[in-house]
């Protein structure tokens, strides 16, 4: 049963940093991206996010996900270099449909821009433990519960789908037809949907008790099996960032 | 000294009219293994939750009479105190797991941060709770890779980790197969003669003979009886209560031999070979 995660098991550098340093990174890269709308400053923070990416070993999980958001990207192309207001010098023509060089231009911003956040997201997601990430958070003030859920919901959907599985394999042995057209599909739909349901809300309240057994809901103060790690550079870099968070915004106004 | 005090314990789930436990009481002594019988509906589970705390704080409903554990009224505390003392393993060991941690290891830690015990303490405490449980080789695995028995004695193991004085089982092996139970079993032996208190719910009466210092007969939330099991089980109404005494009593019963120095029927394999070498 594997959980559902995005994380790569690497041995890099990115690996080894803070997770809040890297979760501050998202914020930070995407929000200057927005902040400052000049097009080498966007590149540059782009490529920064990728370069990351490949010093954290994952750069060839990144790209299936930018790939999936190439419809997204190619629709601003398209919608951007027709229609954009400022739409004045032109660039080309296919038959009817003319594209502007103000509109790409600005397309092209967006589009760096998807792609640092998606890059930006893919350090955080894919280089850190989702329980190291969480349980960072939960020591810096997150409540106990909001980190739970958000790490029991990894482990319990790929459950819930096993369960699923076999309800299907159950409800296809007594003669109900699954397959096929989707007339067929969306009457299926139902006889299959009630026992998972039922199922998961019995479990639930099962390991709402079993939480409850096990202290989850004591007040007291909550220790921790892993020990606070000491991250390289961590206050360094994070120092870094706000800097340059700063710089961005002055440089906005400025400009 | 008594770690168990229940008196004149009723308890009403919500929405419904039939009391699920009527003015049960009885004491368990330190170190004693309580077996707890009954048809299904009979109350045990109830009765397993009201030790625990869970009646009435989990499932409210209408609550009276008085459950002591180690001196604490289960009524006056919450669930998380009563947790240090009371350890409650049930049926299902996939909704034991938590779900937030992703190996064993941590899986057992999980009780142990709630309640804010010490690193260092955790870590011997979790590697005797492995030990004891013969789970150690699996310690880095994902709890929901293992299979149903090995899932079960790690429920039980990050319950012990939490070091209660009782540990309640109701029907540990209810969903097992016939290893993963026989898995359980023997790690519930070890337990027992580590001189842990031990409240086990369990149809299967073989091991309630076997491992029992008293039974506790439920019927329709009443306690009919609490007794050694060979009185219990030697009794005529058994029967009517829904219960079917051990292979080893009903051959006893059939051919109507009973022990020498009690006149109870024999419960347990050594007990009737033992009355067969007096008689051969």
């Amino acid at each position: 049963m594997s959980a559902m995660t995005l994380y790569v098991e690497k041995n890099s550098i990115i690996h080894h940093m803070d997770p809040l340093t890297k979760l501050m990174y998202v914020f930070v890269s995407i929000a200057a991206t927005y902040i400052v709308p000049v097009h080498e400053f966007v590149f540059l923070t782009a490529a920064f996010s990728l370069l990351l990416i490949i010093i954290g070993k994952v750069f060839m999980k990144i790209l299936p996900i930018i790939a999936i958001s190439i419809i997204l990207i190619i629709s601003i192309i398209i919608v951007q270099g027709m229609f954009h207001p400022d739409n004045k010098t032109v660039l080309f023509s296919i038959g009817a449909i003319t594209f502007y060089q103000e509109g790409l231009s600005y397309a092209v911003l967006l589009t760096v821009r998807v792609i640092n956040m998606l890059s930006a997201f893919g350090v955080l997601i894919l280089t850190t433990k989702p329980d190291e990430l969480i349980e960072r958070l939960i020591k810096k003030g997150m409540s106990p519960k909001i980190g739970y859920v958000f790490l029991s919901v990894l482990q319990i959907i790929p459950q819930i789908r096993a369960t699923m599985g076999k309800i299907a394999d159950a409800q296809r042995s007594r003669g109900m037809e699954t397959e096929g057209s989707l007339i067929v599909r969306i009457r299926a739909f139902f006889p299959l949907i009630g026992p998972v349901v039922l199922n998961s809300l019995n479990d639930t309240r099962e390991r709402a008790i079993a939480l409850e057994m096990r202290g989850f809901n004591t007040k007291g103060k909550k220790t921790f099996l892993n020990e606070s790690r000491e991250y390289p550079y961590r206050k360094i870099i994070q120092f870094l960032l706000i800097a340059i968070l700063m710089a961005t915004i002055v440089w906005r106004v400025l400009l | 000294m008594n770690i168990i005090d229940v008196e004149g314990l009723k308890y009403k789930y919500p929405d419904t009219d039939k009391l699920a436990l009527n003015d049960v009481s009885f004491k368990v002594e330190k170190g004693e293994f309580i077996g707890l019988i009954g048809r299904n509906t009979a109350g045990k589970s109830s009765l397993c939750f009201a030790l625990s705390g869970l009646v009435p704080h989990f499932f409210k409903g209408a609550y009276g009479g008085k459950v002591l554990v180690d001196g604490m009224e289960i009524k006056q505390h919450e669930i998380g105190e009563i947790a240090a003392k009371v350890g409650l393993v049930f049926e299902n060991p996939f909704s034991q797991m938590t779900g937030s941690k992703y190996s064993v290891y941590e899986e057992i830690a999980f009780g142990l941060e709630n309640m804010g015990i010490e690193r260092k303490e955790m870590i011997a405490r979790i590697d005797e709770s492995l030990e004891l449980l013969a789970i150690k080789e699996m310690k880095d695995q994902n709890p929901f890779d293992l299979s149903g028995g090995q899932m079960q004695r790690v429920a039980i193991a990050s319950v012990i980790a939490m070091r209660p004085d009782v540990l309640i089982l109701d029907e540990p092996t209810s969903q097992l197969d016939p290893q993963g139970s026989a898995e359980v079993f023997r790690v519930v032996e070890n337990l027992t003669k580590e001189g842990m208190t031990i409240i086990m719910a369990e149809h299967k009466m073989e091991k309630i003979s076997q491992y029992a210092d008293s039974v506790l007969l439920l019927d329709d939330g009443e306690l009919i009886d609490y007794d050694t099991p060979e009185n219990v089980f030697s009794r005529d109404d058994l029967i009517n209560h829904g219960i079917a005494a051990p292979m080893v009593t009903s051959v006893a019963k059939a051919m109507g031999m009973k022990k020498s120095d009690t006149g109870k029927y024999p419960v347990t394999l050594s007990e009737i070979s033992r009355e067969m070498g007096d008689q051969r």
